[in-house]
């Protein structure tokens, strides 16, 4: 067992904080309120390596796997979560298309959004079922050399913004996963949901009518849609919702230190106070908890595991960073008084987010669904 | 000769203040060793400032030449090097300027002995019966203070930070001005060929040795008296967030939380009741002082000197107080 | 023309953790054990302003370091920043050195790489003499300039440098070789991608002890140190929380006093 981070992870990590601290930290509260995807920030992680961080070299990517994944969205969260659930559903496309892929649309799609330039959403929801994906009713008619599509997705993340969206239909019995580009007529996107939390992702309604897309458009086998779809999900959906907790967590529970360091009351800094000082030790255990839960399940990742076979691992990790990471936010905030609720400190901007977060990738119950699914077999 | 030297910096004919703050502390130390005060003065068409600095040193070394007009590394190093080889000065101070510290460096490396930089401090301690030059310094951001000696090489040296000491007032000395005409060789490797200063700074607030800022209290006597005050003590503006919400100053003046870190030597907090999102801003600054309406305003308990009254009659006798003493710029 | 540039650089505490510094008297040494350390920030825009003259004229950019063996990590970093090699100055009886032993190891090993410029930063945060990068030209035997807040090319070998005064600057030609000291102004250091980090593994980092870099043994650490520290003590930011009272003339006369004896100490 190894415990520590290689030399190149602790250099990224000191990188992705720099770049946090010198392009992030300064607009996080406007770009929150402006509530728009942040392309200027997207193309300059882009050229950082960051966007294809775990993408092979020859479509473009940097290729420095799921634990790198995982400490760079930490790191981003703590200071502009919303950048790190693009990162968290950006990259599910990303991964699905190397996984599953032809050579040729790995070649069409890759290298751009390895560059930044265009995104690629995830859609699955329905009205009809989140948590159970099996009800969709999205239908894809194969006619000739097109499919074509009729339906409707609910709570797209990034859906407004994506140039590219990979989405699950019903093909007769099975399932498919298909490639359709923004602009194709018969797609649009008529409604954009009001978000509490994770502003600069908003989540969308996608509309097929009579959408037609060429045949090449299949993404992976027929019939193999619906385990595609969960894969990517399990794989980098997940770990990244994990990664975006963590980051809410840590970035909380640092403010909340830096404060109760520096705020002196009784002719001392708060932090000496017993209960303000046992408040900040529970945050700390808690958050060095669900750290190596998610490092571990980033780690086996990295170690060639199946995401299928580490389910267990991977949920645990969404879901017990996602519930401190929500602790976290509202001790913080009673930690700092009447000053926690001031934007300037950033702590209610994380709460939302932490909120926000808790059906991300699955439910906290389906979490445990699977994870119950696993210990009692 | 065991002489007590400065450095003295000039730029186009004009003395820089500091060089009338080491001469100052000079003079103490030369005292204190029984020994005499010396200056450097190097430059072009500055004889008249020799014979002025002489009523404030026993010594005036002069090097007045064309070549000198701007400052030039290696010549400067040169003759200031050939000056203390000769005449052997116990001490040499020089001013912890840009200047400075191009030039003290080298002379220190050329005579292989000890350069302490921005002391704080200086006085003469005992080793024995051996007198040393005690150099006090701020070290690890202010947090700590560190006291070095140079025990066997000589000279000793040090630079000192421009305003830490007070300058030469009294002109007793009737100092005699040597005047040297050595052979200026102008080396060809590296000249300065022209110096720009600007009339009106506009230095990034982290840089300001003094800063005013300004708070919501000053809603009704007004934010100029902010400003007023800044320019006696040739300080920067800066403010509060309040300050900036209002309208008063830009947002890259706003000190705190949100805004900027500071750590003048200086601060001065007016009408600002001492958020902590504010006060957090300046708590490295050397000296703090608060002026508020209200006595139990928490900004006091953050300030070394605490006036309560009203900004608006205060501001004023400051500023008459202020020119009448050795801040005023 | 291809330039070969040496850049210096420093390992030094984390400013966040500079509170935790104490010094040993026995010893006569700062206990800096367990405290987080960073590269010094001016010596990133010094790697910076290599890095930018390299990938305008071609040539080497090498940087060293004198100091402890965990003094690697800052060599790492400016390798992944894009830095073609480095070196490592350590030995044991490197330690203990003031600035002027510090600039005399560092010009015995720059002696041993071929170089046509040699950039430092202006200051390190921790002990802030500025003193090296003139100290280094001296002993070198080349012109230098400090503050340097720009770098033009003038022509074959010569520069144009901005150096900065209080209110303006000086404009200064220099002919290479020589030793130019950057300030924080000069330009916005770039952040290492993941491609560079990957690849730093892969280029020379040599560690060089004192016989490596014929260096005279007196002149060196302790031994060739003209200063020491006698003395050291936390110096408290305790405010002293005066309040004055009393008429508005009254108060600003006395506040005046106090604070020209404040500002002197």
């Amino acid at each position: 067992m190894e415990f520590g981070l290689s030399r190149e992870q602790e250099m990224l990590r000191d990188m992705v904080r720099a770049f946090a601290e010198r392009e992030l930290a300064p607009n996080a509260l406007s770009l929150d309120e402006k509530g728009q995807f942040p392309a200027a920030e997207w193309k300059k992680a882009a050229e950082l390596g960051l966007v294809g961080i775990i993408n092979a070299k020859e479509y473009g990517g940097s290729d420095m796997g799921h634990l790198a994944r995982m400490i760079m969205i930490e790191e981003i969260s703590k200071i502009y979560p919303s950048l790190g659930f693009c990162f968290q559903t950006g990259q599910i496309g990303m991964y699905g298309l190397q996984a599953s892929g032809s050579e040729e649309q790995k070649k069409k799609y890759l290298p751009a959004l390895c560059r930044g330039e265009d995104t690629i959403a995830w859609a699955v929801t329905e009205a009809t079922g989140g948590s159970d994906p099996a009800g969709i009713q999205t239908t894809a008619e194969l006619r000739g050399d097109e499919w074509v599509i009729n339906g409707r997705k609910v709570f797209i993340t990034g859906g407004e913004s994506a140039k590219i969206v990979a989405f699950l239909a019903k093909t007769g019995e099975t399932t498919g996963l298909f490639i359709v580009e923004k602009g194709t007529p018969g797609f649009s996107v008529p409604r954009r949901e009001e978000s509490l939390g994770l502003r600069s992702v908003p989540v969308s309604e996608l509309a097929f009518t009579d959408c037609k897309i060429p045949k090449e458009n299949l993404l992976g086998q027929e019939g193999r849609g619906l385990s595609v779809a969960l894969a990517g999900i399990a794989a980098v959906g997940r770990p990244g919702a994990a990664g975006v907790s963590l980051g809410i967590a840590g970035g909380a529970y640092e403010a909340a230190l830096k404060f109760a360091k520096e705020r002196q009351l009784y002719g001392k800094p708060i932090a000496r106070l017993q209960a303000v000082q046992f408040a900040l030790v529970n945050m700390k255990v808690e958050l060095e908890a669900a750290r190596w839960l998610c490092y571990n399940s980033a780690w086996l990742l990295d170690q060639g595991r199946k995401p299928n076979d580490i389910g267990a691992e991977i949920c645990m990790a969404k879901l017990h960073a996602t519930d401190i990471a929500n602790r976290i936010c509202i001790k913080a905030i009673e930690v700092m008084g009447g000053y926690g609720l001031m934007p300037e400190y950033h702590v209610t901007r994380l709460l939302r987010d932490a909120v926000e977060i808790l059906p991300a990738a699955g439910t906290q119950d389906i979490m445990r669904v699977i994870i119950g699914g696993g210990i009692t077999r | 000769m065991n002489e007590v030297w400065i450095i003295a910096e000039q730029r186009a004919g004009r003395l820089m203040n500091v060089s009338l703050e080491l001469l100052n502390k000079a003079n103490e130390l030369a005292s204190a060793l029984k020994v005499k005060s010396g200056v450097v003065l190097l430059g072009d068409g500055i004889r008249q400032m020799a014979d002025e600095l002489a009523s404030y040193a026993d010594r005036v070394y002069l090097v007045d030449s064309p070549e000198l007009r701007f400052y030039q590394g290696l010549s400067y190093t040169d003759l200031v090097t050939g000056l203390i080889a000769e005449h052997e000065p116990d001490i040499v101070l020089t001013g912890s300027t840009p200047i400075g510290q191009d030039l003290a460096p080298r002379i220190a490396a050329r005579l292989r002995t000890g350069l302490t930089a921005h002391c704080a401090d200086l006085y003469i301690k005992y080793d024995g019966d051996k007198p040393l030059l005690a150099q006090v310094v701020p070290g690890w951001g202010g947090n700590m203070l560190l006291e070095i000696t140079c025990p066997r090489k000589r000279p000793q040296m040090a630079t000192v930070s421009p305003g830490m000491m007070p300058r030469c007032e009294s002109r007793e000395h009737k100092g005699e001005v040597i005047s040297i005409q050595p052979e200026i060789a102008s080396d060809a490797r590296i000249e300065t060929l022209e110096m720009f200063e600007e009339s009106t700074p506009e230095k990034p607030l982290e840089d300001a040795e003094i800063v005013v800022a300004g708070g919501w209290g000053l809603a009704s006597s007004g934010f100029s008296l902010v400003r007023e005050l800044a320019e006696v003590l040739g300080g920067a503006v800066a403010g509060t967030r309040p300050a900036v919400d209002s309208g008063w100053l830009e947002k890259q003046k706003m000190v705190g939380q949100s805004g900027i870190t500071i750590r003048p030597r200086l601060f001065i907090s007016v009408g600002a009741s001492g958020a902590p999102q504010f006060t957090i801003g300046f708590t490295g600054a050397k000296v703090v002082m608060a002026i508020d309406q209200n006595r139990n305003a928490p900004i006091f308990e953050t300030a070394d000197i605490g006036l309560v009254g009203d900004a608006g009659k205060i501001v004023p006798c400051l500023i008459t107080a202020l020119k009448n003493s050795t801040l005023c710029r | 023309m291809p330039v070969n540039i040496i850049v210096c650089v420093k390992q030094v505490p984390h400013p966040e953790h500079f509170s935790r510094i104490t010094f040993d008297p026995a010893r006569q040494a700062i206990r800096r054990e367990g405290i987080p350390t960073v590269i010094n920030p001016l010596d990133l825009n010094a790697v910076e302003e290599a890095l930018r003259l390299r990938d305008r004229f071609t040539g080497k950019v090498t940087v060293i370091s004198m100091g402890p063996p965990g003094a690697r990590a800052v060599l790492e970093g400016a390798l992944a920043m894009g830095a073609d090699a480095a070196v490592l100055l350590s030995d044991k009886s490197f330690a203990g050195a003031d600035s002027l032993a510090t600039a005399y190891c560092l010009s015995c090993g720059i002696k041993k790489i071929p170089f046509d410029l040699v950039l430092c930063g202006k200051e390190s945060i921790d002990s802030g003499t500025g003193q090296v990068a003139p100290q280094v030209a001296e002993f070198l035997g080349i012109p230098h300039a400090t503050s340097v807040s720009e770098i033009t090319v003038g022509g074959e070998d010569t520069l144009i440098l901005k150096q900065v005064l209080e209110r303006g600057y000086m404009k200064v030609r220099v002919r290479m070789p020589a030793v130019l000291a950057v300030t924080g102004e000069i330009n916005q250091p770039r952040l290492p991608t993941i491609m560079t980090i990957m690849g730093a593994k892969e280029k020379p980092l040599e560690v060089w002890g004192a016989s490596r870099i014929e260096a005279d043994p007196d002149r060196l650490g302790l031994s060739g140190s003209p200063t020491q520290v006698t003395g050291m003590r936390q110096r408290e930011i305790k405010r002293r929380r005066e309040v004055l009272r009393g008429g508005p003339e009254e108060i600003a006369r006395e506040a005046v006093e106090r604070l020209q004896e404040l500002l002197k100490a």
